[in-house]
């Protein structure tokens, strides 16, 4: 794509020299924080506090191995994490499909009204709706369950997925459909055979990032799970009360986390964008 | 039912199949319609707004969270009661006012700085330069992660003993003794901005680089043909053109700074000096156990959103409506 700046910088030596200077800058404040954190994952709690801050040491597995040790609460944790991020993703999919595909192809006079509605549930602020959500989770016995989380986590991305959703599908052009009506194909046959093959790349980009939404959700997790179904953002966060200062053992039991979302992240970078707008950037 | 079939848009007026065909068929859409609605829209509906009204509810009750059973109406007791002299309610709480004002400094300055620094991220992304899709993926990594983990992270860089940068800082000689970012009361506010600049800048950025990406280049030309300064362009050609964009990510921030709480609790706890009016309704809610208070600060809480997002939209709706 050309850009007004790819002129300039063509013609200015200096000044592109700065600007990708700038750049790197820029890249490198961005990422120092992980990449500290990745170095304190593979310290020694000693060398880790040690007062002049190391950036040369003997490289160490094993804070690794004490986060994944602990009664292999790690791969407890971040089995949770998995099933409950995928399974919302799956669950808010089967919802969304059908309710974005009808606002897209048969609009009426509320379609617009529903869509703000979806979006104002986004003013809803989680500690506003968590002792009802406790209450009643508490009386059908889904408080630390994985299922009461997920269905949590499916209603939380409702809003976002039927943006998305409906933002790929108004995308596809209507004569298609009016094509499918005159064939005589039925409404589910038209969905299944005809829109979703068009939209899967955009229903795949959708899914990624709902997943790695979940996966990074920590209030509900924190507030309606203990133990039994408590992810790995629940983890990392009570770190800090049950382990005290061991540093080393956090920054790997993070770095741990983090891993399969940041590169899911890399997968999905222009997606991320388009689906936390509301599809209002493409 | 009849109202929305008439506004149903007709898939043919002209050369499609017999009229009677045609109006089964769209009766049968519109049922479908409506059919492939209600699943999301009812699930919807108990999860956000069957809460959000029992929320309403607790707050005019003096529910307590351990005997739930003998919460009695009260009126707007949580909210403001005038006794023997002397004003109880949240609205008459300091600690209460305290997490409004801490709230609005905090959005207004985090999201004014994502702005300014979004802005100036974006246009140097959008340049060409060695190693562009590197630096691009390196921007994404802050909002990729959890927030939790960046919140631990930064604790730990922060850290007064063992941190990192007020070893750097001492080291560059911008600071004699190391400070207690996340404990001194003067500092901790700007700790949290600190972090939280950090974290969606990339997304302000990002969304501010989409638009730039199609900005139409003959503009440009011209002015560059003109001989036009630079920073000239920029304030008269390139922000009149992103600026839809800019008020979308700054409604998006505005929202979730309003409601932040994970950053603030796991850096700073309950501390006053920071605390936002989540905090606040969580601490009254979970540790004082009082529900019926903490129903009616969540209320509250709930209103400021929404009047800030209704006057933000109505003030905006002329730019916001080009972004569509």
């Amino acid at each position: 794509m050309s850009t007004p700046v790819d002129i300039d910088q063509s013609r200015q030596g200096l000044g592109g020299v700065l600007l990708t200077l700038l750049a790197y800058a820029v890249a490198l404040l961005m990422f120092f924080p992980l990449f500290w954190m990745l170095l304190t994952a593979f310290k020694t709690e000693q060398t880790a506090v040690s007062l002049v801050p190391q950036l040369f040491f003997t490289p160490t597995l094993d804070s690794f191995r004490e986060a994944m040790a602990q009664g292999s609460t790690y791969n407890h944790y971040a089995w949770n994490s998995l099933v409950t991020a995928v399974g919302s993703t799956l669950i808010g999919l089967v919802l969304t499909i059908p309710a974005a595909y009808a606002m897209a192809f048969y609009p009426n006079k509320r379609t617009d009204f529903t869509l703000v509605w979806m979006v104002s549930t986004k003013f809803i602020p989680a500690v506003g709706v968590l002792i009802p959500i406790f209450l009643v989770y508490r009386s059908l016995g889904l408080l630390d369950t994985r299922f009461g989380l997920l269905m949590l986590y499916t209603a939380m991305n409702l809003p976002i997925m039927v943006w998305m959703v409906y933002s790929y599908f108004r995308d596809i052009p209507k004569d298609i459909i009016e094509a499918a009506d005159i064939d005589g194909a039925g409404v589910l046959q038209t969905m299944v055979r005809v829109i979703l093959p068009l939209a899967l790349p955009g229903l795949a980009s959708t899914a990624l990032l709902v997943t790695i939404l979940a996966w990074n959700e920590s209030f509900w997790s924190i507030m309606v799970t203990n133990h039994e179904a408590s992810t790995l953002a629940a983890f990392i966060a009570s770190f800090r009360s049950a382990e005290g200062l061991y540093w080393a053992k956090l920054s790997a039991g993070s770095v741990l986390a983090v891993a399969p979302i940041v590169v899911l992240g890399w997968c999905a970078q222009r997606q991320m964008v388009r689906g936390l707008t509301f599809g209002a950037v493409k | 039912m009849t109202e929305a079939m008439s506004s149903i848009e007709s898939p043919n007026r002209s050369g499609g199949p017999p009229r009677g065909r045609a109006t089964r068929v769209r009766r049968q859409r519109v049922r479908a319609a409506w059919l492939f609605l209600s699943p999301m829209l009812i699930g919807l509906a108990l999860v956000a707004g069957w809460p959000l009204l029992r929320t309403l509810w607790f707050s005019f009750t003096d529910a307590e969270l351990n005997d739930l059973a003998a919460a009695r109406w009260i009126g707007f007791e949580n909210y403001l009661l005038y006794e023997d002299g002397i004003w109880y309610g949240v609205l008459a709480d300091p600690d209460w006012w305290n997490a409004v004002g801490n709230t609005l400094y905090f959005t207004a300055v985090s999201v004014s700085l994502e702005v300014v620094l979004g802005v100036i991220v974006a246009l140097v992304l959008n340049a060409k330069f060695r190693g562009r899709t590197l630096v691009r993926a390196a921007m994404l990594i802050p909002w990729a992660i959890p927030t939790v983990v960046s919140a631990q992270m930064w604790a730990w860089m922060l850290n007064d003993q063992f941190g990192i940068l007020n070893h750097a800082l001492m080291v560059l000689g911008v600071l004699d003794a190391p400070l207690a970012w996340t404990a001194d009361a003067n500092l901790s506010m700007w700790a949290v901005i600190m972090v939280d600049v950090w974290k969606t800048t990339p997304f302000v950025a990002l969304l501010v680089l989409a638009a730039l990406q199609m900005l139409p280049s003959d503009c440009y030309e011209a002015a560059e043909v003109d001989g036009i300064h630079p920073v000239r362009v920029f304030f008269r050609v390139t922000l009149p053109l992103i600026t839809p964009a800019l008020l979308v990510a700054v409604i998006f921030r505005v929202l979730d700074g309003l409601r932040i709480f994970d950053l603030v609790y796991v850096l700073t706890s309950n501390s006053a000096s920071t605390m936002t009016m989540s905090v606040y309704a969580r601490q009254q809610l979970v540790e004082f156990q009082d529900v019926g208070y903490g129903s009616a600060a969540s209320t509250l809480l709930f209103l400021v959103i929404s009047l800030i997002a209704v006057i933000y939209l109505y003030l905006g709706r002329r730019q916001l409506g080009v972004s569509r």
